[in-house]
């Protein structure tokens, strides 16, 4: 049936088209639609798509954004998509400025009111959804649930007014959602865990810049050395080595021998495999060990190894609530014992483990806000959007132990760190150039490097998102760890892959 | 002289040389092509196609990036890394070619303003590859690497 010749099918089909001017391709499946209407079709379409899309991934049901529909011929394209339009608001083509200064009054909780919902503009139902939102956080701030439902009930139905394509409507639906689970808990969907990740690698600088920035500085801090031991916090899938691994291997000299040891479950065995075939490939010395969490003394280091220790957006998961003791002291000293060369840390920069919820929650949303605005500049799609729903949700949702995305921001982890022994490596200049350039390399133009008393902040408009910094023991350790070292005791529970 | 006589007859015959006739020459003149360039002259002739795709005319190429003269721009032990990586056209392929055209075109880190910043940006390519090479190694899950996505569709010399 595919001709690639338009003027055949054309031809073929002047019969079917009623007048000159409507496209014959479509005529032949049963559409009438003149040519000069088509792109407009194709972006209102792709524009509805997206909106469907959101709905779903906030947990609306289909319906919602049809249930008024009119459909008077479908065969009639425009009509019917601009019909369709007009019931997701996206008449108004779609602008991605700077993220406006929030207005100050949001954080003051807005008393409980019924807007009206049916005469509002879009702009101002979007400030409308915030001030919702914010009422509804500060409802479930003082245990008052049933009016916090009742609001929630009104933000579902003011969502598809403002439009959940992108913007404040897109955030929206993910808090909205996010508030309604921690009213009603249900089972979340199982998630492909390795898919999002990936499509959160790809669709935005983040992961590229912590891993890459680490590396630089782990490499700068083996210079000279012959065995080295790096320990990652937690590997995941092991996408931060490759890189390290490779500039190892291009060292003049040659490479040094690589331990790697990663915490995780028993899964990324198969990613330790992957690294050391890798490192088999570029004629690296290579061994990995896995450990489980919840042991980590059964670490061995071996004399004359010197140690990195690495944590990507990990080490918050350790905290607890501020003024309670947690797991965090243990990890820091049981950190410094192993008396590193150096320790790379990478943590979200924002303020989520505020003890009251409201401002905890407004902290999210602005930060969140932050974070998909960027992504939507790299026409991501939802992919690293459901990533971060996880991060939001257990932001909203849970407490106590359940909670663990307790980012903190950079200024607390450097008083932290002072009290537990240890001082800022400043990045170098090698470090800030390849940040530049890998930003200069992605999609969106808001990005930006700034350096903070040596650690490497990458900001979207301004508001920072993620920061990379590098720290060391303050007594000037370089020799390697002793033989009277506790951890070298020769256990060998643990799982080698060499 | 006969001798002579004949070396005249010789010169005044048209000369008859094919550089086709000899494959190190061309690879030696490919070699100096810009990416886009040897990309055309590979769809020339079979023998052009395959000189072009010697991973060695690709490897003069991303040299030429890294520093003017090709000389002193490789340390040893990059032609075996890279080849274990995957080669050094597909390098070009992947990430030094768009990586280089993105940073010329954005004007401000332009890799030409200065040696340190086309060493940093080789670097940069280097490391790139090598994970889109361990990507490659996966078996399970997704099927396609796409860590190089962001990099916008890369110029296809196959």
């Amino acid at each position: 049936m595919v001709d690639s010749s338009y003027g055949q099918e054309s031809s073929a089909n002047k019969s079917i088209s009623t007048s000159p001017e409507i496209d014959g391709l479509l005529a032949g499946v049963g559409y009438a639609i003149r040519p000069s209407d088509l792109p407009h079709v194709a972006e209102r379409l792709e524009k509805l798509d997206s909106a469907i899309i959101a709905a779903a991934a906030a947990g609306l049901p289909p319906e919602f954004l049809c249930s008024d529909a009119v459909h008077y011929n479908p065969s009639d394209l425009a009509a019917w998509v601009d019909s369709m339009s007009m019931l997701t608001s996206l008449s108004s083509p779609p602008i991605h400025p700077a993220p406006a200064p929030w207005p100050v009054q949001i954080y003051a909780p807005a008393p409980l009111s019924t807007p009206t919902v049916d005469l509002l503009a879009p702009e101002d139902a979007g400030i409308n959804l915030v001030h919702l939102l914010m009422s509804c956080a500060d409802s479930i701030h003082r245990d008052d649930h049933p009016s916090a439902s009742k609001l929630i009930h009104e933000m579902q139905i003011l969502l598809p007014r403002v439009g959940t394509a992108f913007g404040i409507g897109k955030v929206a639906a993910y808090f909205i959602d996010a508030l309604d689970r921690r009213l009603r808990p249900r089972p979340s969907p199982p998630a492909e865990d390795e898919i999002l990740y990936h499509y959160f690698y790809e669709s935005s600088p983040y992961l590229r810049f912590a891993h890459l920035t680490a590396n630089q500085a782990i490499l700068e801090s083996f210079n000279g050395l012959d065995r080295v031991h790096v320990i990652d916090l937690n590997l995941k899938h092991g996408l931060q080595w490759p890189a390290l691994i490779q500039a190892l291997a291009l060292r003049p000299g040659g490479p040094p021998f690589i331990r790697l040891t990663g915490f995780g479950p028993p899964e990324i065995c198969e990613v330790g495999r992957r690294l050391a075939d890798f490192a088999r490939s570029v004629k690296v010395p290579f061994a990995f060990t896995r450990l489980d969490e919840i042991q980590p003394n059964l670490l061995r280091v071996e004399p004359g190894e010197t140690v990195a220790v690495n944590s990507v957006l990990q080490l918050h998961q350790f905290l607890s609530d501020p003024g309670s003791p947690g797991p965090i002291d243990s990890v820091l000293s049981w950190v410094k014992a192993l008396r590193p060369r150096i320790v790379t840390v990478v943590e979200q920069e924002a303020d989520h483990n505020r003890p009251g919820f409201l401002d905890r929650f407004t902290e999210a949303l602005f930060y969140y806000s932050t974070v998909f605005d960027s992504l939507e500049s790299a026409a991501a799609g939802a992919g690293p959007e459901v990533y971060l729903q996880k991060e939001i949700c257990n932001i909203v949702c849970c407490d106590g132990e359940e909670r663990v995305e307790r980012h903190e921001p950079l200024a607390s982890w450097r008083a932290r760190f002072g009290r537990a022994g240890l001082w800022p490596v400043p990045h170098g200049s090698s470090a800030f150039r390849q940040a530049s350039m890998l930003l200069t390399l992605s999609s969106g133009e808001g990005y930006s490097i700034e350096e903070v008393e040596g650690c490497l902040t990458l900001s979207w408009h301004g508001r920072a998102v993620i920061s990379a910094s590098a720290w060391h023991c303050g007594d000037g350790v370089d020799a390697p760890p002793l033989a009277g070292n506790i951890f070298f005791n020769g256990y060998s529970g643990s799982d080698r892959r060499e | 002289m006969g001798e002579e006589e004949k070396h005249k007859v010789e010169q005044e015959k048209p000369c008859s040389y094919n550089i086709n006739d000899n494959a190190d020459l061309l690879a030696e003149i490919l070699a100096r092509l810009d990416g886009r360039s040897l990309c055309a002259a590979a769809c020339v002739c079979r023998l052009w196609g395959a000189v072009s795709r010697k991973d060695a005319v690709w490897e003069a190429l991303c040299n030429r990036h890294v520093s003017s003269s090709a000389t002193d721009s490789s340390f040893p032990g990059t032609r075996t890394v890279v080849a274990a990586l995957g080669g050094y056209r597909r390098l070009y392929r992947r990430c030094v070619g768009p990586i280089f055209d993105r940073l010329a075109a954005s004007g401000d880190h332009g890799p030409q303003s200065s040696a340190v910043a086309a060493a940093a940006a080789a670097r940069l390519s280097l490391s790139l590859f090598s994970i889109d090479c361990y990507e490659r190694l996966s078996v399970g899950g997704r099927q396609r690497p796409s860590s190089l996505l962001f990099l916008g569709s890369a110029v296809d010399v196959t």
